[in-house]
């Protein structure tokens, strides 16, 4: 949930999703591929936030921190390839010599270690030191925020709340470490996983560090957090509140790493920088070998994307989220009042106050994002027909109008009126009740709303939770009529999207949708998917699903975002990659 | 005198005390469950109470608050199995957000912002009884006038202002002070260095302070001035330098060290906006960056810690005042 | 030049915001050495201001000092009014020392009294510091200090009022100056110790021949120190005299107020005190007649609207005692002696 719910703090922060053929980046520079890359000097990411949220590779969940420090950092038994364009979505080998092999109905994956990689103390990795980083996150009591996947899907028996029986290294039952040893298993370089269902695309899991060589006698728990021990070309000297300082590995070898080419002698994060600050120095250019990591403000933005000097220095790119409000179906149980609130939204005036097309995004056609290319189709349930149309005119397929299709609406409150008059009633008197955060954009755009949907006589208030967002919203008990939401894929398969977000199995089902009629036929399907091992069927099963839930309206599609990406004049060879997407910080190199 | 600092000393611990317990206590009857906040992808119930348990809040709050206390001089213990450690003493708590002991935090945060605090109280103090005795001296001529507009300036511009201004224009348009990115160095390691890293957080915060100070130095002084043993000093024969620097100074130290070791006080509790702006990891930015994050154990400490600081420092100055002034002294 | 100090036609002129404020208006006093000269007047009669005058501590920017105030220092004399400051200071405390009214707050509360009464000696000594100290131990056991070593290191809130008087009085006579500005010297203490005060006064000035300009409201400490006064109201003198003359046959209509506003021992139990009506004027715009005017009984003696129109001069029949009063010197004389041998009996 850390990654892929988009938090409050790092919005910026992008999570995985496929590649997209078409031209997703504007003015991304491709000048600079030309050039011979050079090694040496400091490559500085100025960033606002104190700290990534996590450093070791069993807890590290963020998009753009995962794809920082796998670039750098920590090797994986897989990893995506870093090159532009379609290609960087593929699977390569890193620290495996091949991209999984699965058999038994891909219940079963194989992967066979590279020899001669080492960790930064000069140990060998070995296919222990793998089934140990995998074992960490069982103990969720001490290694938290990680990826969650492989307590649902190793083949370890579970308790009857659904915690698995095996809790981790460091405190645990001999029944609960036999059940582990017997679902990864070591043989030679090899290391088994054994899955208790199929799953097809397990090995886009082993690009994550929750499967990565940990060495035993050096794990400290909590406090590995802040120095894990690198299996990359760099290794951390310094990690402090103000910076994290990475110097070249000197146990690294070249011949052992077909995935990285490390350039600069060192990469720092500089922590803490006011963000007017970091925007600044991009515009003056004052650090040239600096990456601004989480992209400008707003208010700055035109600064860079209207003026010609910064062409090669910008990327304006979609970024993986798709963002919704998820109805809470126990409470809001009449299709046509959700209906109605999707067409009485006025969508257009949101998009304007976010920034407009350019920098904000198109309108959602479901919670599929167009990054994930193979199972992204345009739903034509909601949305515009073609999703990079912004213009503010009714679809003649879905109805939808980006300023809101006020008489569409009205139909379906007219409709509601005698089918469901207990919640007509709810909607127009007492009023509809929505979750959001008390942040000034929140805040800002609540009028728009209010006024948008009086135009169909539907009331609606917020609650607006200061602390602990998803935590409060996911607590059913808790969770009001509509929350404020959006989710990214976790990789480049709808798989991370479509049960996470509606079944009860997921992990981020807001909608409480299970009472739903359509329930039963939909979750099937979702099974039907997870087993198709053949990516084009299940593709196609995908893109149903995304339709199916519109249909019902299980949440109410907003917007595809955009991020935008400021670098200094002295970083070369900047490119989009696609898995995480932002930019392949393993392949800059600094031009001195 | 020894026994008077021994009654206030033994009053100084007492209020500390009091305020530890207030403290905790307000923190921990906020309406948000740090168990749920900390628990990771998959929040389920189990794994929350797990959590609770990992952090200690499972148990009732007069014993989380003991752990707490018994902790600054036992040190204290946390995780189980193979994954437990020790914070050892004084031990203030544990943060799991930076995983690190609060201790060890407060020992990185505390050198930056105690020198931040004495390198902007250096400037203030002199820019601001320098002014001060000037405007007082020729009080209605033109250096009154030149510093009265100082004055105006500095009390009406806010720090994030002035700082913003020193960051972006000094240093990133015009580059005369460089733009440090290496974090605190001790001055006996880089005086280059720790110039460059404190020059400009220095003046931001001494303008403020320097404008109260020349306002508050003008109005003394121009006060002592009109006192009868300064008449009897100008009766003496002494000439108006030593009048003014001997006799008048002398009579309004007093007070200005009075403010003066409040407001440092006041600094070291947290100059968080100059801190935020120049990225000094001192303990202003600190406490500011748990509280965005709820992270309790952090801002418990912090908050004791300032507390501690501004009751140590009246104490401090409630003794320099004996020395100052020997009217007090001999109560 | 015999006197000590002469005070020639001294006007002293503040500016207020409400205009022009004539606080002294041409007043002359000389003192000779040996000689105890008092000023009496009530509040805002000038006589402190005359008196800082004589120490030159006006802001002369702001204040406007015309006629002359020769000071006499050995073989030379100094015109305060027109002397640079520098030359001015090297005066103050050496040749014109000055005592003031409240020894409470006259002392410096933060220096030890040692090192304030050395100081003194230090201005006009530089450099002399065992000099200055041993002095400064001298100057206590003469003011009558006990233990001076000790007292030295003391503050001044660990004297009494008194004692306090007594080592502002040391401070005064450091350099042994030729006169002593005594501004109210007693007024702000006990009465048993206003009297200790007063013989110190008179016996140091004896031994050491000094001439003392007495500033006081007080007629009892006139009485008993003072050789000749002057009596001061609205800026001006309004009759000088010797002692005798002031006290026994007094010619101002004000200094007869002021004789009767005082209480006698072993005066009839049934007379009242006998204040005199109304307030002193404003110095602001001072009516063109007498002064003392709106407040006196015997205008109906004088020449038809004389008192209300035309200044009165300082005369008198001898040189050394004169006064202001449209009424003739001679009704005035029996007149008053005879009322203040009535008040007396």
């Amino acid at each position: 949930m850390r990654k892929n719910a988009i938090s409050t703090r790092v919005l910026a922060a992008l999570s995985a999703g496929a590649l997209v053929s078409t031209v997703i980046t504007v003015g991304a520079t491709s000048t600079a591929n030309a050039a011979t890359p050079k090694a040496g000097g400091t490559l500085y990411f100025l960033e606002h936030t104190p700290r990534l949220d996590h450093y070791d590779p069993s807890r590290i969940y963020t998009g753009r921190d995962l794809a920082f420090m796998n670039s750098f950092h920590t090797r994986t038994l897989v990893a995506y390839n870093p090159v532009p364009g379609e290609k960087g979505t593929t699977l390569v080998p890193d620290l495996a010599t091949n991209t999984g092999v699965p058999s038994n109905e891909a219940k079963t994956w194989k992967f066979t270690l590279r020899p001669g990689s080492t960790f930064e103390d000069g140990k060998a990795i070995t296919c222990e030191d793998v089934k140990y980083g995998t074992s960490r996150v069982f103990a969720t009591d001490v290694i938290n925020d990680g990826p969650a996947y492989l307590q649902s899907w190793l083949d370890i028996p579970k308790n009857a709340d659904g915690t698995s029986t095996y809790t981790g290294p460091y405190k645990n039952t001999p029944a609960g470490v036999a059940a582990f040893n017997k679902a990864v298993t070591c043989k030679g370089s090899t290391i088994t996983f054994n899955l208790n269902k199929s799953i097809a695309d397990f090995n886009y899991l082993a690009t994550y560090g929750v499967i990565s060589p940990v060495q035993k006698k050096l794990d400290t728990g909590d406090k590995y957090d802040l120095n894990p021990q690198a299996t990359g070309p760099y290794k951390i000297v310094e990690n402090s509140a103000t910076q994290l300082r990475l110097v070249r590995n000197t146990k690294w070898k070249k011949s052992s790493d077909p995935v990285r080419t490390p350039y600069p002698d060192e990469v720092i994060i500089q922590f803490g920088l006011d963000e007017e600050v970091i925007d600044q120095i991009m515009l003056e250019d004052t650090i040239p070998n600096a990456v601004n990591f989480g992209g400008p403000l707003p208010t700055n933005r035109d600064k860079f994307f209207k003026d010609a000097k910064f062409a090669d220095r910008r990327m304006n790119n979609s970024d993986p989220y798709a963002r919704y409000l998820a109805f809470n179906l126990v409470k809001m149980p009449c299709l046509e009042i959700r209906q109605a609130m999707y067409y009485a939204r006025d969508a257009k005036a949101l998009l304007d106050y976010a920034g407009g097309p350019d920098y904000a995004g198109s309108y959602a056609t479901g919670v599929i994002s167009p990054l994930l290319a193979t199972d992204f189709e345009a739903t034509k349930v909601v949305g515009p027909s073609d999703y990079k149309n912004t213009a503010d005119v009714i679809d003649a397929t879905t109805g939808f109008k980006p300023s809101g299709n006020v008489a569409k609406a009205q139909a379906y409150m007219d409709a509601a009126k005698t089918k469901c008059p207990a919640d007509y009633k709810k909607a127009t008197e007492t009023g509809i009740v929505i979750d959001g955060r008390p942040s000034a954009s929140d805040n800002d755009t609540i009028p728009i709303n209010v006024a948008a949907y009086a135009r169909v006589g539907i009331k609606i208030s917020y609650n607006l939770i200061k602390s602990g967002y998803y935590p409060t919203v996911m607590d059913a008990t808790k969770q009001s009529d509509l929350s404020t939401s959006g989710w990214g894929a976790d990789w480049a398969n709808a798989s991370t999207v479509i049960p996470e977000l509606f079944t009860t199995a997921g992990g981020f089902n807001l909608s409480q949708n299970s009472k739903d009629p359509a329930y039963k036929a939909f979750e099937d399907k979702v099974n039907l998917a997870m087993k198709t091992t053949d990516r084009k069927k299940q593709a196609a099963l995908w893109k149903e699903l995304d339709k199916e839930a519109m249909k019902n309206f299980w949440v109410l599609p907003t917007l595809f975002g955009k991020a935008q990406e400021i670098w200094g004049s002295a970083v070369q060879n900047v490119f989009f990659w696609v898995p995480q997407g932002n930019l392949a910080y393993g392949k800059l190199w600094i031009n001195q | 005198m020894p026994r008077f600092i021994l009654r206030r000393a033994y009053f100084a611990t007492l209020t500390i005390l009091l305020v530890s317990i207030v403290v905790y206590g307000v923190f921990s009857i906020l309406p948000f469950d740090p168990a749920a906040l900390t628990c990771g992808q998959k929040c389920t119930p189990a794994i929350v109470e797990a959590n609770r348990v990992k952090l200690g809040f499972d148990k009732p709050l007069w014993q989380q608050y003991w752990l707490f206390l018994s902790g600054i001089f036992l040190g204290r213990t946390y995780g189980a199995g193979s994954a437990e450690f020790t914070c050892p003493a004084p031990s203030f708590g544990y943060s799991f957000n930076e995983n690190m002991c609060v201790t060890d935090m407060l020992a990185e945060a505390l050198p930056v912002t105690i020198n931040l605090a004495i390198g902007a109280f250096v400037i203030w103090i002199t820019v601001g009884v320098g002014l001060g005795l000037l405007a007082a001296k020729f009080r209605g001529r033109y250096p009154d006038t030149i510093s009265s507009v100082f004055v105006l300036l500095g009390t009406s511009l806010p720090t994030f202002v002035t700082g913003l201004f020193f960051l972006i224009y000094v240093t990133i348009k015009w580059k005369i002070v460089p733009l440090s990115l290496e974090g605190f160095t001790p001055i006996t390691e880089s005086p280059v260095k720790y110039l460059q890293y404190f020059i400009l957080p220095w003046l931001t915060l001494a303008i403020l302070y320097a404008a109260f100070y020349t306002r508050f130095t003008r109005a003394t002084v121009l006060e002592t001035l009109g006192e009868d043993y300064i008449r009897t000093a100008r009766a003496k024969g002494l000439s108006e330098r030593v009048v003014l620097l001997k006799h008048t100074m002398r009579a309004a130290l007093a007070p200005i060290t009075t403010s003066a070791g409040l407001d440092i006080a006041g600094l070291i509790g947290g100059a968080i906006i100059t801190e935020s702006i120049f990225n000094l990891a001192g303990l202003g930015r600190m406490t500011l960056q748990a509280v965005y994050e709820f992270d309790l154990s952090v801002v418990v400490a912090t908050t004791i810690l300032a507390a501690t600081v501004v009751i140590t420092m009246n104490l401090i100055v409630d003794i320099a005042y004996g020395y100052l002034d020997p009217r007090v002294r001999m109560k | 030049m015999k006197n000590l100090l002469e005070i020639k036609d001294l006007k002293v002129t503040f500016p207020t915001d409400d205009g022009f404020v004539q606080a002294v208006d041409g007043v002359s006093i000389s003192v000779a050495p040996g000689e105890t000269v008092a000023i009496v007047g009530e509040s805002g009669s000038g006589k402190t201001v005359t008196s800082l005058s004589v120490i030159g501590l006006h802001n002369r920017k702001v204040t406007q000092i015309t006629g002359s105030i020769l000071v006499k220092d050995k073989d030379e004399s100094l015109d305060i009014v027109s002397a640079p400051l520098d030359k001015i200071r090297s005066y103050r405390g050496r040749v014109v020392s000055m005592i003031f009214q409240d020894p409470m707050s006259s002392l410096h509360p933060y220096y030890k009294i040692g090192s304030q009464l050395a100081e003194a000696y230090l201005v006009h000594h530089p450099g002399k510091k065992e000099e200055a100290n041993k002095k400064a131990l001298e100057m206590l056991s003469l003011v009558g200090i006990p233990e001076p070593q000790v007292r030295a290191k003391e503050y001044p809130h660990q004297f009494s009022g008194g004692m306090r008087q007594r080592v502002m009085i040391a401070m005064a006579l450091m350099n042994d100056p030729a006169v002593l500005i005594a501004d109210e010297p007693t007024t702000a203490l006990d009465v048993t110790v206003q009297a200790q005060i007063l013989q110190l006064l008179k016996d140091l000035q004896k031994n050491l021949n000094m001439g003392i300009l007495l500033i006081t409201h007080d007629l009892g400490v006139v009485a008993q120190v003072a050789d000749r006064v002057h009596v001061m109201y609205a800026g001006r003198i309004v009759e000088q005299g010797n002692v005798d003359d002031i006290f026994y046959s007094p010619h101002a209509p004000y200094t007869l107020g002021l004789l009767k506003s005082v209480p006698r021992i072993g005066s009839r139990g049934s007379e009242r005190l006998k204040a005199i009506p109304g307030q002193p004027p404003s110095l602001i715009n001072l009516p063109i007649g007498c002064a003392f005017a709106p407040r006196c009984e015997y205008i109906s003696l004088a020449d038809e609207n004389s008192c209300e129109n035309l200044r009165p001069q300082l005369l008198g029949n001898s040189d050394s005692h004169k006064s202001r009063c449209h009424v003739p010197e001679e009704k005035r004389d029996k007149l008053f002696t005879a009322e203040i041998k009535g008040a007396r009996t």
